[in-house]
């Protein structure tokens, strides 16, 4: 078995820390928040200071506080919704894979079906009609918005899985007469594994981006504190227009490093999945000392004159260019 | 032909689909909405307009589901939404005025930032390990950017502060709407910076898809080929490019739903007057009529979307074209 | 080199090396390879997959990607015609991208293996044609490019109604021929072929070298052709290269290295695959595999495989060294001496008679 070697890019580390960075955030967050995110007793609309680093709303809350109390709740719905979406699109991209015929013809369907459906309408239209009281819940939220958001990771999972079929692995199994679903979850699911990990990083950045949205738009229960709250809050107040950047500027942020991070982990498994996307390897500065060009052109083939070159045949005198 | 035939095919069973979600709703989700609406509308409106709204409902309880359902399509196609709650007029007519805005704002800025993407994007896997790589993480930052909240920053820095754009609003609240030229001038100078900010949200996303399949189709011989034939730099980049450019316009179906669902809040921050700032209005207002009415044009306006890039791919991969082989 | 020699030298390849990977982490490919092209002759390069032909053909056109990298060497390509009175070579090593971009089709082309995958996929054949003229040649008009590219089609048996053809609607000696009416577009003094049969069936693989042939004899360019099936070479082949783990390990007049190898592995080449006429013999192959390029074995590079081998071939390397008395080179220990003496029975200068009996007597004596 081959050992898998994850491309250690500067990409993928500083992915890495931007990600657990808010992991820390979403398990200590609320011990760390210095007031409660509810408390409105302190003067409105102050700019950031020592005391409140975020400054306070014009409600008189902490910023800062909500900051911090609201990253568990984001990334929790979206862990929820991006597990169970990955998992759906597992189960429906390897059985579509792998059992053909009728079965994909169906199940193809209806991701292309899911797919076609623009996602956040669909997402907005669920919600409006949920219960109040559901709106608070996570799980339910983290369920409505995974339906939305599985179709793209089946389809791709669905054309690996073809191409895995018929490696000589899966025939064996099949041939010792394994059970189906043991093939294709034993055999086959193992070999998706970075598809799989691709998949789930974008459902989960769909997911925040989802939930904030949902938030935002005032579809989820304003008494549960994330970052698509704060901003509701802040557009509902007119912060934007009254200056007072400080209030939807630090959620925004958040979401967007999440993001970043999320998306930067991604650059790491693509070049996984597909070599040709890594990098070949050299600083800038190695190449130089190299005397190789700073990027290769193609049809350009670098010419390099190092000293430090093993012996070659001392067949014919060598008159390898020394200059 | 037979690939543009199955792709309406599925177009049709999706909108099916959307029909058929929006109508079992309100039917199977917990506390009975469609009662609750009309309790709470009696009195408000006329006893005609709670009559459409039922029946854009499919009709009385009493008949059955299925009944429902066939009276729901029916209506459906005689283009009756129900009737909004709030603006207490019909969808449809309500829709007709705002639908022109949206796809003009979203196709506008869709369009710009797919070419602007794709070109940049081809460059960047082109010069892939130049300094230009720089970008990437940038654009990764933006790309993971709420769009609404880019516009909002857009808004307050260039709108409220610096007052380089006009804001607020679709139009010059002077004018009366018209294909007059200060009319439509006031429009484009308004949609300005929503354009710029919903580019800006998407155009990154595009960039890194189309850099990635650069990078990989230039690995192909026929790009080496191209070389090997001493044309010109421009050529060879194109013979990349041109091939590279097919698998994110095969992939357009997901993208349009992920730019148009940002988009329409967009126009929420910029009190646009499209579906979008509609649609968030109607949510705060539990305006069951008007939600459902939008969702159905919004789904159907990009389905339609997609069929056009359907048709396009089609026309650029000749791959795709061949039934008959020699 | 008499002034005659340079006239009718294409390409002149000195002590040429490629690595993959820099510093360190390099691994040697293409190692001192010396070896020359005449005008209008066809030179075959032979060896086992991964023995390093295609790394040379693309390290000296200069098309080898990252990591690949030259190492050392010269190659000089001469870019006057066969009219001119001497000369005049370039060194495609230190050209600039515009020089090369000159030397490019105009003097040489290139034909690879998968004509599917060499060929644009979204342009029409007349297309494929259109750029390469369009490039080369801006002053021909629209039906002046069209009829050229008929006639190019012509040249190899193709009919005018494969102009609006994509390439994947193109059978595969189809996509192969029109590769090669693309090559020779621009009448290039050297047409390079990097296994251009080698995914065809036997019968179109038999038409087309049948047509190369014609057509070398037709326009006089010269032309490398690389295969690793050493048969198909006789036919077309006036000088035959074997390449092993980077080297070259022999060199010959092609029917000359054909009846009587000198190098075991020319000699393992040989029994690999049936000749092409006579009757079908046991094949038996080399026992092995080639090295690994990290891990080079000392000495001769093919001593861990070669039955012959002796003490010495593990301590020195041999060089390529012209066979006494006679216009060909091997880099094989047991040719050393001037004695036939010590040399096997197989693999001396004269007397033996080895086509048929090769297989013939390897199937009664070791199977
Ligand atoms: N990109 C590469 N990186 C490292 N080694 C390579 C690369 N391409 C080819 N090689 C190695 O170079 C050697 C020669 O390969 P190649 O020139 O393709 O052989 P041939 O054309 O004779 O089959 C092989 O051992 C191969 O493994
Ligand atoms: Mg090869």
């Amino acid at each position: 078995m081959k050992s898998i070697r994850f491309p250690r890019s500067p990409k993928v580390i500083l992915g890495l820390c931007i990600v657990g960075f808010f992991v820390l955030l979403t398990i200590f967050g609320p011990y760390l928040a210095p007031y409660s995110p509810d408390n409105t007793s302190f003067a409105p609309n102050l700019t950031p200071s020592a005391h409140h680093w975020f400054g306070t709303t014009s409600l008189g809350q902490d910023i800062f506080s909500q900051t911090l109390v609201g990253a568990r709740a984001t990334i929790v719905v979206a862990l929820i919704a991006g597990l169970v979406a990955t998992l759906l699109s597992m189960v429906v991209g390897i059985a579509a894979g792998y059992v053909g015929g009728f079965t994909d013809d169906g199940l193809s369907m209806l991701s292309n079906v899911f797919l076609a459906i623009p996602g956040l309408p669909l997402l907005i239209v669920i919600d409006s009609y949920l219960p109040v009281n559901s709106r608070s819940n996570s799980l339910v939220i983290g369920l409505v918005i995974s339906l939305t958001g599985w179709a793209w990771g089946a389809r791709v999972i669905r054309a690996q899985t073809m191409s895995l079929r018929n490696r000589d692995f899966v025939e064996a199994a099949r041939i010792i007469g394994e059970k189906r679903y043991r093939v294709m979850f034993f055999e086959v699911a193992p070999n998706l594994l970075p598809i799989l990990a691709s998949s789930l990083l974008f459902t989960v950045l769909y997911s925040i981006g989802a939930y904030v949205t949902l938030a935002y738009i005032g579809l989820t229960s304003t008494s549960v504190w994330n970052w698509g709250t704060m901003l509701f809050w802040a557009q509902g107040n007119n912060a934007p227009l009254s200056g007072e950047w400080y209030w939807f500027v630090p959620p925004g942020i958040c979401i967007a490093l999440v993001g970043t991070g999320l998306a930067l982990l991604n650059f790491g498994i693509d070049e996984f999945i597909n070599p040709r996307l890594r990098a070949a390897g050299l600083s800038a500065k190695q190449r130089r000392s190299l005397g190789l060009p700073r990027r290769q052109r193609l049809g350009l083939t670098p010419v390099v004159h190092s000293a430090s070159q093993r012996p070659s045949t001392p067949a014919i005198a060598s008159n390898t260019v020394s200059t | 032909m037979r690939i543009i035939g199955r792709r309406l095919l599925l177009y049709v069973l999706t909108a099916w689909v959307a029909i058929s979600v929006n109508f079992l709703l309100p039917h199977l989700m917990p506390g009975n909405p469609i009662q609750t609406l009309i309790g709470k509308l009696q009195g408000q409106v006329t006893p005609q307009e709670i009559e459409a709204i039922r029946l854009s409902f499919g009709g009385g309880i009493d008949k059955g589901l299925l009944s429902q359902y066939f009276t729901y399509i029916d209506q459906l196609f005689h283009g009756n939404l129900g009737v909004s709650i709030t603006l207490s007029s019909p969808v449809s007519t309500i829709l007709k005025a705002s639908v022109p805005w949206t796809i003009g704002l979203i196709g506008v800025s869709t369009l710009l930032s797919f070419l602007i993407g794709t070109v940049s994007g081809a460059l960047l896997g082109w010069t892939r390990g130049s300094r230009l790589d720089a970008l990437i993480p940038t654009a990764t930052f933006f790309q993971a950017i709420p769009y609404f909240f880019l516009a909002t920053v857009m808004l307050l820095i260039f709108g409220s502060n610096l007052h380089w754009f006009p804001v607020l609003g679709a139009y010059s609240q002077n004018l009366h709407p018209g294909w007059t030229w200060p009319f439509v001038a006031s429009a484009f100078r308004y949609a300005e910076l929503p354009v710029v900010s919903i580019v800006l949200s998407s155009v990154a996303g595009w960039m890194l898809g189309m850099r990635n399949m650069m990078i990989t189709v230039a690995a192909e011989d026929f790009v080496l080929m191209s070389v090997a034939m001493g044309l010109s730099k421009r050529k060879v980049i194109m013979t990349a490019a041109r091939n590279a450019v097919l698998p994110s316009i095969a992939n357009l179906s997901l993208a349009i739903g992920l730019v148009v669902s940002g988009a329409l809040l967009v126009e929420l921050v910029f009190n646009y007057p499209g579906v979008g700032d509609l649609l968030l209005n109607a949510v705060q207002n539990e305006d069951y009529p008007l939600i459902q009415g939008i969702f159905l044009v919004i789904t159907l306006a990009v389905l339609a979307a997609n069929l056009l890039a359907d048709v396009v791919y089609l026309a650029l991969d000749p791959r795709t074209r061949t039934e008959t082989v020699a | 080199m008499d002034e005659t020699r340079t006239k009718n030298r294409i390409l002149d390849l000195r002590n040429f090396s490629v690595d993959y990977g820099w510093g360190d982490g390099a691994v040697r490919a293409v190692d001192n390879v010396t070896m020359h092209v005449d005008r209008s002759t066809v030179v075959g390069i032979a060896g086992e997959s991964g023995s390093g032909k295609s790394t040379l053909i693309y390290g000296f056109t200069r098309l080898l990607r990252a990591p690949g990298v030259i190492a050392g060497g010269e190659a000089l390509f001469n870019l006057s015609d066969a009219s001119a009175s001497e000369g005049n070579f370039i060194n495609l090593v230190t050209a600039t991208e515009s020089e090369m971009r000159r030397v490019r089709w105009s003097n040489i082309s290139i034909v690879l293996q998968s004509a599917l995958s060499a060929l644009n996929p979204v342009l029409r054949v007349r297309a494929q044609f259109d750029q390469v003229l369009k490039t080369h040649r801006p002053h021909m008009s629209k039906s002046q490019r069209r009829d050229r590219t008929i006639e190019l089609l012509a040249l190899v048996g193709l009919n005018e109604d494969r102009l609006r053809r994509y390439p994947h609607e193109l059978s595969g000696g189809q996509r192969q021929r029109v590769m090669i009416a693309l090559a020779l577009t621009l009448n290039p003094s050297l047409v390079v072929m990097d296994e251009p049969t080698t995914a065809l069936d036997v019968v179109t693989q038999r038409e087309i070298i049948g047509k190369l042939a014609e057509l070398r004899s037709q326009f006089g360019f010269a032309m490398i052709f690389i295969t690793h099936d050493l048969s198909l070479l006789v036919e077309l082949a006036d000088e035959i290269v074997v390449m092993y783990a980077g080297t070259v390990v022999e060199r010959a007049p092609a029917q000359t290295l054909y009846d009587s190898p000198r190098h075991p592995y020319t000699l393992g080449l040989l029994s690999s695959f049936p000749p092409m006429h006579g009757a079908r013999t046991e094949l038996t192959g080399i026992p092995g595999s080639p090295p690994d390029l990290s891990d080079m074995p000392g000495g001769c590079r093919f001593h861990p495989r070669c039955p012959y081998a002796m003490e010495r071939c593990a301590r020195e390397t041999p060089p390529l060294a012209q066979v006494t008395n006679e216009s060909r080179s091997v880099a094989c220990w047991l040719h050393a001496g001037d004695e036939d003496a010590a040399v096997p029975v197989e693999l001396r200068r004269v007397g033996v008679e080895r086509h048929p009996p090769l297989g013939a007597e390897n199937a009664e004596g070791e199977t």
